[in-house]
């Protein structure tokens, strides 16, 4: 025991030889530790926000449907002849944070031009609270619950169709029955995606106008979306199916795992660059010492000794460097936890477009537990590969002779 | 325990025709209480015959003995052993750990030999006494003269009570005033405890106070002379 505090003591003053060059090794690593779990934290609050904002305009973290709605190989088609009612969904709790809808694949005419859509009944009183789809309108008003047969448009569609609030469209489509459903609508609100390609391709009403123009009863449907996912796992129902947005939308899900992965892939390279830049000064500071090393081996000093000696060292540098990193990452993490970042800092002040629609966020950043372990963790594996080719170096010179 | 260099010779050999002797046929013993210095130009061998007594280097042909071992049969890790175990080292430049203090640099091969705290204060203690730096135990290198510094190396050296201590050039650096007063404390240590001293040195001040000298020619002991006290 009085040996190993010895040897502490060894290594510790060996730390304090070179005060500016140790400060400055421990600043390079705790600036790389804090900046790399302020960014994973970044990164993976910024996803789930900007996934959240999305998700809670429109598109819902997972969809009930009956199990042939959508296409098994490919969710971005379905079956419209499938529907759904709530009896067959044992847990009424699934319905507090869901709302109905129906769907149409339909003909919208103007008085010159015609375009397919797909047109969404909507529970408008629910879905303005669960979604910020209402918010989107920026010409006229969102559909009113107490209303019929009124129509909310994309802006492009309505540009393409040339019809604008106040005008009517005819509504033409297939009834489940088989039969040709037409509907006159009124053009009550136009909604603004940001330009996106939604803004051409979908049209809202009113549920029971929608399942008026499909002939279904007031209980069928064929989506009910939920926007309150828990614990990032979707429900198991019994007879139906249940779909999760990354499977709804794939390209987006895949885009969100991209940042994830990449923003993990620029940590590593961090780490790496600063870990040549380390090994590079340990290498100068090792080869300093070789004489020192030398004498050690001389006067009793086993080259273990030296190399124990050398990886504590090391280690008290890192671990000095890893808890001021952790502190500083955890602080700005905080810092920007209080103060959201808005992420149109990085777009120039633009408008950020996802799946077809405008995304605003602001990124409130959460500190994620993992990254406080993992991060330090993946530093001590670099340190101690950092370590390797110096500590060949000393082992080799420092058997020597007088 | 006699330590013995039986007809060595250390061979530098930079290609099969091109062979150095750093050593060749020596002979040698070293008894307890020998006070012996090994005398010649640079280049002739002195620092080659301590490096092979000190196991440091092995010989090309011949045997070291200590005791009863042969130390050429030992590992690596086993001859730094049998330094730390037997003998004590003094350097030209003296060679102290900067980072540690006056105290901590004599503690050190103590610390390697694994004694207990009490023991190693007190051979700290006894060495820090016997080179005249009671006090100085707290200063670190740095705080100290060249004469102190190498009374440091030298409390360094005895204070594992070594059965030899190598000391190469020991006064080399020092001024005539100082490096009188290291020859001195060698003989003192010498007279006083027993302690056997090699040198190699140039320093005629130490070749006359030592009981045996040996004078190296190219690799050889080409004359060997006793001083009778």
């Amino acid at each position: 025991m009085n040996g190993f505090k010895f040897l502490l003591k060894f290594s510790y003053r060996n730390l304090l030889r070179s005060p500016k060059r140790t400060i400055i090794l421990i600043l390079s690593l705790s600036l790389g530790t804090g900046f790399i779990i302020w960014d994973l934290n970044f990164a993976n609050s910024g996803s789930k926000e900007v996934m959240k904002e999305f998700l809670a305009q429109y598109a819902g973290e997972y969809h009930i449907t009956h199990k042939e709605y959508y296409k098994l190989d490919n969710k971005k088609e379905f079956n419209n002849f499938k529907i759904i009612t709530d009896d067959e969904i044992q847990d009424k709790n699934l319905i507090t944070f869901s709302t109905r809808r129906v769907t149409a694949p339909i003909f919208v005419s103007g008085e010159k031009k015609t375009l397919g859509v797909l047109l969404t009944g909507l529970e408008t009183e629910k879905e303005t609270k669960l979604t910020t789809l209402a918010r989107a309108v920026t010409v006229g008003n969102f559909l009113n619950p107490l209303n019929e047969k009124e129509i909310v448009l994309g802006k492009r569609l309505a540009n393409r169709i040339e019809v604008n609030v106040g005008d009517e469209v005819a509504v033409i489509g297939q009834a489940l029955d088989g039969s040709v459903a037409n509907e006159l609508m009124r053009v009550v609100g136009l909604i603004d995606f940001g330009g996106g390609d939604l803004e051409e391709s979908l049209a809202f009403t009113q549920i029971k106008s929608a399942q008026e123009l499909l002939v279904m009863t007031p209980d069928q449907y064929h989506q009910r979306v939920d926007f309150n996912m828990k614990d990032e796992t979707v429900p198991k129902i019994e007879g139906l199916a249940v779909t999760i947005w990354t499977d709804i939308l794939p390209e987006i899900g895949v885009s969100v795992k991209f940042v994830d992965n990449f923003t993990w892939l620029v940590s590593i390279i961090i780490v790496m660059v600063i870990s040549l830049g380390l090994s590079n000064s340990l290498m100068i500071t090792f080869l300093e010492r070789e004489q020192e090393f030398q004498c050690l081996n001389i006067i009793g000093a086993k080259t273990t000794w030296v190399t124990v000696s050398l990886m504590i060292e090391v280690f008290l540098l890192g671990t000095i460097a890893i808890m001021l990193g952790t502190l500083l990452g955890h602080i700005s993490t905080t810092y920007f936890h209080h103060y959201p970042f808005n992420i149109q800092f990085f777009t120039g002040g633009k408008p950020i477009i996802m799946g077809g629609m405008i995304i605003q966020p602001l990124v409130r950043i959460y500190p994620v537990l993992e990254y406080y372990w993992k991060v330090p963790v993946m530093i001590y594996l670099f340190l101690l590969t950092t370590m390797i080719y110096p500590l060949i170096r000393v082992i080799r010179r420092s058997k020597n002779a007088i | 325990m006699q330590f013995e260099l039986i007809n060595v010779d250390k061979i530098y050999q930079a290609s099969e025709e091109n062979k150095i002797f750093g050593a060749k046929n020596i002979n040698l013993k070293i008894s307890e209480g020998d006070f012996m210095a090994l005398v010649g130009p640079s280049g002739s061998g002195k620092t080659t015959i301590l490096n092979l007594i000190a196991g440091l280097i092995l010989p090309s042909q011949g045997s070291l003995k200590h005791g009863g071992s042969d130390i050429t049969s030992f590992s690596l890790e086993e001859r730094t052993k049998h330094r730390l175990d037997y003998m004590g080292f003094i350097f030209q430049d003296y060679q102290l750990l900067p980072i540690l203090t006056a105290f901590e640099n004599i503690e050190f091969p103590l610390q390697l030999k694994g004694f207990t705290k009490k023991e190693i204060d007190e051979r700290v203690h006894w060495a820090l006494k016997q080179v005249g730096l009671e006090n100085m135990g707290h200063r670190f290198p740095k705080q100290l003269s060249g004469g102190q510094q190498q009374r440091v190396s030298i409390a360094r050296a005895i204070a594992g009570r070594p059965q030899l201590i190598l000391a190469d050039e020991p006064t080399a650096n020092l001024d005539s005033k100082t490096a009188q007063e290291i020859i001195e404390l060698f003989k003192k240590l010498n007279q006083e405890f027993k302690l056997t001293f090699i040198f190699s040195t140039h320093d005629q001040r130490l070749i006359d106070q030592v009981k045996t000298v040996m004078y190296v020619k190219d690799g050889q002991i080409s004359e060997t002379r006793t001083h009778h006290a």
